[in-house]
């Protein structure tokens, strides 16, 4: 029976780190898409549904790509009758908490991509957190 | 005896077509928060826009079609291409309609026109929909019908800043064949709730409206 115990604990070293990988990770990244942008235009769009899933609060402070010069968080607005956007510095999700970045709210401002992406292209976008979690996403391009 | 039945069937078949037709018009045009509809629609007066082809826009441009009117910027990444994205959309509902698109244009307003050269327009407008068109205009022009329509603009230009912050109405509005301001769709906008109000309006209001 000795080599059963040995496989058993074994296979919790083993899990250990995926389980303390999960809860660092636990901020879940769903729907992650950027609008492929008309020719000519360099600022584009990222949006996604975000939900924390540690029992911590999360604060989203900055999010970042090799794929473009500048990633910002940003929100579109309404100001006396007019749509506009501002930059966002961070954003607070409660454990449990979704958050949509969807268009005519929250998006990530893409600004001058390093290549032209299209339609079913895919770009990673870093989202990083406060207390230096840093979660990698993969966005599909989507026209 | 057979063909009574069927012909009496016939009949009723056609008067409810007709009477849920009647009460879907209006049940669908009673104000709601997606289209507002003026009972006494404003006509416009005269403007100069460029189009994206550096042809006149004006007035003129505006008679004998139905026009949904968008005001925007081309380095607007989320409101304006959500919009024109929506329009296009709403655009192959028209088409498909009995009445078609024949007798509908989308005009995309650029209030940015220091970065959006005709060049530029027509790129952007046509990537949505081959039919779109793009026009713009000096401050005064584009002042001048965006109080006409109550729409409202504001560029925040800093020197040196690449990105400079635009702001805008974000409503579709909607001038008739006459060219009279008709209605406005108020955000955030899809492109059934524009296309079927449309559909109903352009039905009750057609004759009366060219």
């Amino acid at each position: 029976m000795r080599w059963r115990h040995t496989v058993f604990a074994s296979l919790i070293l083993a899990l250990a780190p995926i389980a303390a990988a999960t809860d660092e990770a636990g901020v879940s990244v769903r729907d992650a898409w950027v609008r492929e942008a008309p020719p000519g235009v360099s600022t584009m769009a990222g949006y996604m549904v975000l939900q924390n899933k540690t029992s911590r609060p999360q604060v989203l402070v900055a999010a970042s790509s090799s794929g473009f010069e500048t990633v910002m968080i940003h929100r579109s607005i309404a100001k006396q009758g007019m749509t506009g956007m501002e930059h966002t510095p961070q954003i607070e999700l409660l454990p449990n908490a979704s958050l949509l970045f969807a268009p005519g709210g929250y998006h990530l401002m893409l600004l001058n991509p390093k290549r032209r992406l299209h339609a079913g292209d895919r770009v990673e976008i870093a989202l990083e957190f406060r207390g230096g979690l840093v979660v990698p996403v993969a966005y599909e391009v989507r026209k | 005896m057979l063909t009574a039945v069927v012909l009496a069937a016939l009949l009723a078949g056609v008067w409810l077509a007709a009477t849920y037709r009647e009460n879907g018009s209006r049940a669908i045009l009673l104000p709601d928060q997606v289209m507002t509809l003026f009972p006494a629609p404003k006509p416009l007066a005269a403007f100069a826009f460029k189009d994206h082809e550096d042809r006149v826009f004006d007035l003129s441009r505006l008679r004998g079609k139905w026009s949904f009117l968008f005001f925007g910027y081309t380095h607007c990444p989320d409101i304006c291409p959500t919009t024109l994205a929506t329009l296009a959309r709403a655009h192959e509902n028209i088409a498909k309609s009995a009445a078609g698109a024949k007798d509908v244009q989308f005009v995309f307003i650029s209030v940015d026109p220091n970065r959006d050269t005709a060049g530029e327009l027509r790129q952007y407008v046509t990537y949505f929909d081959t039919a779109f068109l793009g026009v713009t205009g000096d401050d005064a022009q584009l002042g001048n019908l965006a109080a006409q329509l109550g729409a409202a603009y504001q560029l925040a230009i800093t020197p040196g800043m690449e990105n400079y912050p635009v702001y805008h109405t974000a409503a579709v509005f909607l001038v008739d064949p006459r060219a009279r301001y008709h209605a406005v769709f108020a955000p955030s906008l899809d492109a059934e709730g524009i296309s079927r109000r449309f559909e109903v309006l352009r039905e009750l209001e057609g004759p009366k409206a060219t």
